[in-house]
């Protein structure tokens, strides 16, 4: 068994299925490029989730529940009160909005996380997933923002899955297009001061957005404008300043969400069919008119042109081919990637205009993607999902699944921030992590060996050269299955990629 | 002013030391406790504690105005959920520093923290936290002295100095000879792993068990609760920190119930619940709850508040000379704004820093250069801690 199909499976991909490892061995870097292709159809869990228009309205249905509850109560829906955390529901007379938002949306969240799961655990394409997982945790619309928490599934789908192989300026502009990006980075409400409504705000009346909570007097936001330059494309301290940063604001007001009368196709929206694309709205009205500067550039374009030159540029400039070459070789090959590896995929990121899938080519063909010794520590997730996948028993129900991932601290689709989860050694390697995993991995283990399995051959089997004497042996001499099964998945073999 | 009192102090605590064993009942040399709470995604100051004395307060800030705050002096209040906190500061244990930040002047909160949490002049400047390299100066006996209450191992608590980490569990525990099996393996073939899960099984024997997590500020209570428990334990840590997300608050700060709001009222808990479990210890403690910069003066176009520069930092505990507001107060005309937007920082974050391991930790000169080492000199603020 070749080492380097061992590689492929754990370092590439989500690790091994019994019998994975030997299946590819007869050429693995073939086995990885083949998964660079865009994907027929959604795989089967996530094509069952909910629209991406019930993804985006979810959270305002459930205000209005909410309001309506109120009124029932005989409470003014605009006075209510979050309980003081000694009692859920104490000064609204036994009505919890936390309790409720819980109520709502755990089962909903959980049941994303499950497809997610699923997905990861299924799929013949490992290599495509983890850089499914990789864009998202790059274009981040985190659900742990209360107003978002359902969409993160919407925008996977839309904006990430379709652009995998493709350019990378096609998926910036889906981003930035998306309902769920201008939602969780607050655009939709950003509005130009000398636009007509920035001018007249009396105009904001009928046009008020009572889902959005639109506010009273107009004005600019300049968070998407300041997280796209920093941790979507250029990249932190790569010469960009403050006045660049408003000058980007500027351009993108009037980039928000389609509303309901006015989006086009309407039938489709009624009938849940209409995706992301679809809800985009660029409204002329909201626009800061005029031209603006973007790091020495002028940009004399009228209306959402003004803002697709932006991105397009974005996309095209060096300092984004090496933020993403680094990013990229960071998550594959080693925290601190070398600096060759880096340096090559920028180039032919630049060369390519952003192609992607050429970007990856290149990463596996790289010599230090295939280098023996381990340079990754697995993510809480990766953790998981690897493990499922060594253990064709274990299918957790959505609730023990999330737990598990809580308590390891990872929550897939909630990321702390718009800079996603950190993809370092340090942050995963802490005490109370590790012990977590081993928790972990001994309830599984305990739930599913049986007096016939084998812990060692699984071992051999899906770690194959990889698995050392040291713990190989202690697999060996274990005093049951279950203690073998622990031990193999919490060993530094099975934990480290 | 390296005062008789300092020097007293530690000769004081030398003479114990040379007459008592103290490796029998004490990891560390230190009867102090000192905790870190990091307020991550940049705390609006002016809303924690809003300078309502200051003449252009009102209209520097026009649709933020925040309705029953708690008054300190002529010029600053606190929050109205702050309600704990102004008690502390009645008591004189609470200290606000207004106007504060660290070296960094640009506004990416990841850049921000970074640097708040390596605390050297840049960001990724380090690779090492300045809490663990303050636990590095503390002499003990190589058991951990700091302890993070978080899954992650925050960057501020990262480096050579040994230190544990604990957040609340929802698994049940694995068997004896399972932990020991795999301690052994770790031991021969993975010195990170076997270095942290040893870390992992001395918390586990220290923290609490039961109680999940609870909605509202619950869960920020027994983590401070936690923390109480761990800097309680005789032979056990010196050093906590921990963290609160969720201050970036760029739409709609200002309601009774928003984000902001009940994020001040979780901190304003947490350090009742801080208090209350370190019990006598109190009067040993010294806690500061720093963010990674402040926002905006003005409010933005979505009644909210942008990333900015200098806020406010807060000082609790028994062994802090609290019930003062210290501040250079920069004023909040336009002109007096720095870059014509943010509150303009007049008190540099490590001199603070630098002031409570100096005079409640009892670091030396050349120990606080290793913590913080700057181009420049960084005088450590006197007269935060009591006599």
């Amino acid at each position: 068994m070749s080492i380097e199909a061992v590689i492929a499976a754990n370092r590439f991909g989500l690790g091994a299925r019994p019998g994975e490892v030997a299946r590819i061995a007869g050429d693995p870097k073939a086995w990885l490029k083949a998964q660079l292709a865009p994907e027929r159809e959604l795989p089967a869990p996530l094509a069952a989730l909910p629209s991406t228009v019930d993804d985006m309205s979810a959270f305002f249905k459930w205000l209005r529940t909410i309001a309506d509850k109120a009124r029932a109560n005989g409470m003014d829906p605009y006075d209510l009160k979050p309980s003081t955390g000694a009692m859920m529901g104490d000064g609204n007379k036994g009505l919890s909005i936390e309790g409720d938002y819980i109520r709502t949306f755990v089962p909903r969240y959980a049941a994303a996380v499950k497809a997610r799961f699923d997905t990861a655990v299924a799929t013949d394409r490992p290599f495509f997933e983890r850089l499914v997982h990789f864009w998202l945790n790059h274009f981040v619309v985190s659900g742990a923002k209360p107003g978002a928490i359902a969409m993160p599934p919407a925008f996977e789908r839309d904006v990430i899955r379709s652009n995998i192989t493709g350019r990378f300026a096609d998926m910036l502009l889906a981003s930035t297009k998306h309902p769920a990006m201008l939602f969780y980075l607050d655009n939709f409400r950003s509005i130009g001061p000398n636009s007509k409504v920035g001018l007249d705000p009396s105009l904001r009346a009928p046009r008020k957005r009572e889902d959005f909570a639109m506010p009273e007097k107009p004005g600019l936001n300049e968070n998407l404008a300041r997280e796209i330059l920093e941790l979507q494309t250029l990249g932190v301290r790569s010469g960009y300043t403050q006045a660049d940063v408003t000058s980007f604001a500027r351009i993108l007001t009037g980039w928000t969400i389609a509303r309901p009368p006015r989006v086009p196709g309407y039938k489709l929206l009624l009938e849940g069919r209409l995706n992301g694309k679809g809800l985009f709205e660029f409204d002329d009205e909201e626009h800061e008119p005029g031209p603006q500067t973007l790091m020495g550039r002028v940009y004399a374009q009228a209306g959402v042109d003004q803002g697709e030159a932006v991105l397009r540029d974005l996309a095209a400039h060096p300092a984004t081919a090496h933020f993403i070459a680094t990013k990229l070789a960071r998550h594959f090959i080693a925290d601190d990637p070398p600096p060759a590896v880096v340096e090559h995929l920028a180039k032919t990121f630049l060369a390519t205009d952003g192609d992607l899938k050429a970007v990856c080519a290149a990463l596996v063909d790289s010599d230090a993607a295939f280098a023996p010794a381990p340079r990754k520590f697995k993510t809480p997730e990766d953790y998981v999902i690897s493990a499922a996948r060594a253990l064709p028993g274990y299918r957790p129900d959505p609730g023990t699944l999330l737990r598990a991932y809580q308590s390891m601290g990872q929550q897939p689709y909630n990321p702390p921030g718009p800079n996603g989860w950190p993809d370092i050694e340090a942050e995963w390697l802490g005490a109370d992590a590790v012990w977590k995993r081993f928790e972990w991995a001994n309830q599984t283990a305990d739930a599913l060996a049986s007096a016939t399995m084998n812990p060692g051959a699984l071992a051999e089997d899906i770690l194959g050269p990889q698995l050392g004497k040291s713990t190989a042996q202690a697999i060996a001499r274990a005093q049951s299955p279950a203690q073998g099964l622990t031990l193999l998945l919490a060993s530094p073999e099975f934990q480290r990629r | 002013m390296l005062s008789r009192r300092n020097a007293l102090r530690i000769l004081g605590a030398s003479a114990a030391a040379t007459a008592l064993p103290r490796a029998a009942f004490a990891a560390a040399e230190t009867d102090k406790r000192f905790v870190v709470i990091l307020l991550r995604g940049a705390m609006d100051g002016l809303s924690a504690a809003p300078a309502i004395g200051d003449p252009d307060f009102e209209s520097a800030r026009n649709g933020l105005a925040i309705d029953g705050t708690l008054k300190l002096n002529a010029t600053f209040a606190l929050h109205p959920n702050l309600a704990n906190m102004k008690s502390l500061y009645d008591a004189g244990e609470l200290a606000v520093v207004h106007a504060c930040a660290t070296p960094y002047r640009d506004r990416s909160h990841f850049d921000g923290q970074n640097l708040l949490e390596n605390g050297s002049e840049k960001p990724f400047g380090l690779d090492t936290g300045w809490l663990n390299r303050a636990l590095g100066q503390i002499p003990g006996t190589g058991k951990p002295l700091g302890v993070a209450l978080n899954s992650h191992m925050p960057l501020m608590m990262r480096g050579p100095a040994s230190v544990t980490s604990w957040a609340p569990s929802l698994l049940p525990s694995p068997d004896a000879d399972t932990v020991q099996r795999l301690a052994m393996l770790y031991g021969e073939t993975d010195p990170g792993l076997a270095k942290t899960f040893a870390a992992a099984q001395g918390a586990n024997g220290v923290a609490m068990g039961g109680a999940a997590a609870g909605g509202g500020y619950q869960a920020f209570v027994q983590l401070m609760t936690a923390a109480a428990k761990f800097l309680s334990t005789p032979d056990g840590e010196r050093i906590a920190m921990v963290e609160i997300g969720g201050w970036d608050t760029h739409v709609n700060q200002a309601g009774p119930y928003s984000p902001l709001s009940t994020n001040l009222r979780t901190l304003d808990h947490g350090l009742a619940a801080l208090k209350q479990g370190l019990g006598p210890l109190w009067k040993n403690t010294a806690a500061i709850a720093v963010s990674e910069f402040g926002r905006t003066v003005a409010m933005n176009g979505t009644q909210g508040t942008d990333h900015g520069t200098a806020g406010a930092v807060f000082l609790a505990g028994g062994a802090i000379k609290g019930g003062r507001v210290i501040a250079d107060w920069p004023g909040l005309k336009p002109s007096d704004l720095y870059q014509a937007r943010d509150l303009k920082p007049t008190t540099d974050f490590r001199a603070v820093a630098t002031g409570i391991l100096r005079d409640h930790m009892g670091l030396k000169g050349n120990q606080l250069a290793a913590v913080f080492p700057s181009t420049t000199p960084i005088k450590p603020m006197g007269g935060l801690i009591r006599a």
